[in-house]
């Protein structure tokens, strides 16, 4: 059965003035996946988010939010979402109680919403103090419980754990496991940190200058390192090596005594040892060089680039 | 995926509160924004100033100013007055700044448009806020002139201000149409808070209009120039009933600045409308 993605862009393109920001974007984020948006400052992510909150106005392209037109639906699909972008919204001269209290009144929801969600960022005993003496990390948490507060079906985080510390970072990433585990919650959240998403994430999307280079789920991205593998050779001349072997021909000479040859399979490996040695070549180390998901992502976001 | 396509039955949208159930809420919400602001305090403390200058003026050397059997109600209220419509533009300037101000500081915008409500709702809502401190100043500001009145009355019995009735019908009238008259003011450094987010361009530009109007009362366009409208009024308002003379209900350049109110604010919300907000 075909389900409809609950984020999903068509052709979606923007332009600050002249300067064309995104490229027919196509973004689909499932419903109940925690969608990585990733990408480095400046690609495009921001202004992404805010095309998909309405509050900016597509150059060209759709965007659709559970199935339905944002441009035609904005308001009752806004109410199913809770947001975070960039840095939090927030009134110094208020306490952290009557921040969350003014959304709440604005969304017309239940009074006992604002302690819940303070309570549920772990602000309840700093609630009622002005937020202008709050910490940098408490008023990303009370940006979160603003963008909890209408217990959301999709949350939209940007760079979500800007000025967090360790331990609010992993408290970040079990609230958001369990919001989308036992509340069923679709989060989509951006970040230019590979590391911090790979975490979380269960799907991931790449942007680099407005393109989407990748989409798919993280497993996905995982399958594309693998095959970035490199098997590391050490042995007395690389040159040599090459010459003799046509296995070598595509490998590539690092250093005077080592080749890095692209990995193909265990049985591959295991040829390529018995040939050096039945050519006389010695074998001084062997191994497997596998690029991080860091590596993937900065193949992919240079990649581009160059294109 | 090809957009065309869509399954049958997508989940149903929730439904959507009507625009002055949202406007209540943004009404709501706006208001308490306003708890220790300086536009609150502003609005509390406006009227002090040209009571209590000239209540001082009257106490200290009214037996001086006022002539045998003048009216010392039509002098204290007269004087204060006019203190106070020479600084009412620049009172509405701040306070419309003021309070586009804790949007603007907590950049706040973007988190209201993102939310469930239309933009009509908030942008009429702090409109509401602001026309609602610029009427409780000028109310608390006849109170107080009414209070001080009184007291000056008691404190300084040899001035024979209980000999006469304070000027109530002119008050009234003068404080429905300096309200009026201050409209225009609003719109324009409304649509300027709003989309000049520093707190000094709308600040300087309307310091710039309270200087020209004050300048050019004499000029005969001066009716147009929105910060001249409280002094206009005050100036086309005698407190004496003067012969031939009736009092206008809405005089011309009162009409004006409905006008400028009303093109201001329907060209910032149409812009509001279309513009892009980040």
């Amino acid at each position: 059965m075909h389900t409809v993605p609950l984020v999903e862009t068509t052709n979606l393109s923007f332009q600050f003035g002249e300067r064309a920001v995104l490229h027919g974007l196509g973004l689909e984020v499932p419903a109940g996946s925690i969608y990585g948006f990733l990408g480095p400052n400046g690609a495009g992510k921001s202004t992404t988010l805010r095309l998909l909150l309405g509050l900016l106005r597509p150059g060209g392209g759709t965007v659709r939010l559970f199935g339905h037109e944002l441009a035609r639906h904005r308001v009752a699909l806004l109410s199913r979402v809770g947001a975070l972008i960039e840095n939090p919204s927030l009134y110094d001269h208020l306490t952290g109680h009557e921040n969350v209290e003014a959304t709440r009144r604005l969304r017309g929801l239940p009074a006992a919403r604002t302690a819940a969600v303070l309570a549920q960022v772990g602000l309840s005993a700093s609630a009622h103090r002005p937020v202008k003496g709050y910490s940098l990390g408490m008023k990303q948490r009370l940006g979160l419980a603003l963008a909890l507060l209408p217990d959301p079906d999709l949350l939209i985080l940007d760079e979500p754990t800007n000025g967090l510390d360790p331990a609010g970072i992993s408290d970040l990433r079990l609230l958001l496991r369990q919001l989308r585990e036992e509340h069923g919650k679709t989060i989509l959240l951006s970040s230019h940190l590979i590391g911090e998403v790979e975490k979380v994430a269960t799907h991931v999307g790449v942007i680099q200058q407005g393109r989407l280079v990748f989409q798919g789920s993280l497993a996905a991205l995982q399958a594309r390192q693998q095959t970035q593998a490199e098997l590391v050779l050490e042995t007395a001349c690389a040159a040599t090596c090459r010459s003799l072997l046509p296995a070598l021909a595509a490998a590539q000479v690092v250093a005077a005594g080592t080749l890095r040859v692209p990995f193909q399979s265990r049985e591959h490996t295991a040829a390529l040892a018995s040939a050096l040695v039945a050519a006389g070549q010695p074998v001084f180390s062997l191994h497997c060089e596998q690029p991080t998901l860091e590596d993937t992502f900065l193949h992919l976001t240079e990649t581009a680039t160059a294109q | 995926m090809n957009p065309s396509v869509r399954p049958s039955s997508l989940p149903a949208l929730p439904p959507v509160p009507g625009v002055f159930v949202q406007f209540g809420r943004s009404l709501a919400a706006d208001a308490l924004k306003l708890r220790r602001t300086a536009a609150l305090w502003l609005t509390l403390a406006s009227g002090v100033l040209p009571v209590l200058l000239n209540f001082c003026i009257l106490y200290f050397k009214g037996h001086l100013m006022l002539k045998p059997g003048a009216d010392g109600w039509i002098k204290y209220t007269s004087m204060s007055w006019q203190t106070a419509a020479v600084l009412l533009p620049l009172f509405v300037v701040l306070l419309t700044s003021l309070v586009v101000g804790v949007e603007n500081k907590a950049e706040g915008w973007k988190h209201l448009f993102a939310l469930p409500v239309g933009r009509l709702p908030v942008w009429l809502s702090k409109l509401l806020i602001i026309l609602g401190l610029n009427a409780l100043a000028q109310l608390l500001f006849v109170a107080l002139l009414l209070a001080g009145g009184y007291l000056l009355q008691a404190l300084r019995p040899e001035l024979h201000l209980q000999q006469f009735a304070p000027p109530l019908r002119v008050l009234g009238l003068l404080l429905g149409r300096t309200y009026l008259a201050t409209l225009g003011i609003v719109g324009v450094q409304y649509v300027l808070s709003k989309w000049q987010q520093g707190f000094v361009l709308p600040v300087a530009v309307g310091m710039a209009g309270w200087v020209a109007g004050l300048t050019l009362l004499r000029w005969e366009h001066v009716g147009w120039i929105p910060y001249a409208g409280p002094m206009l009024t005050l100036l086309s308002t005698p407190f004496k009933p003067v012969p031939g003379m009736a009092l206008p209900t809405i005089a011309p350049h009162e009409w004006y600045q409905l006008l400028w109110f009303g093109v201001s604010a329907g060209l910032g919300y149409v812009t509001l409308r279309w513009r892009n907000l980040a």
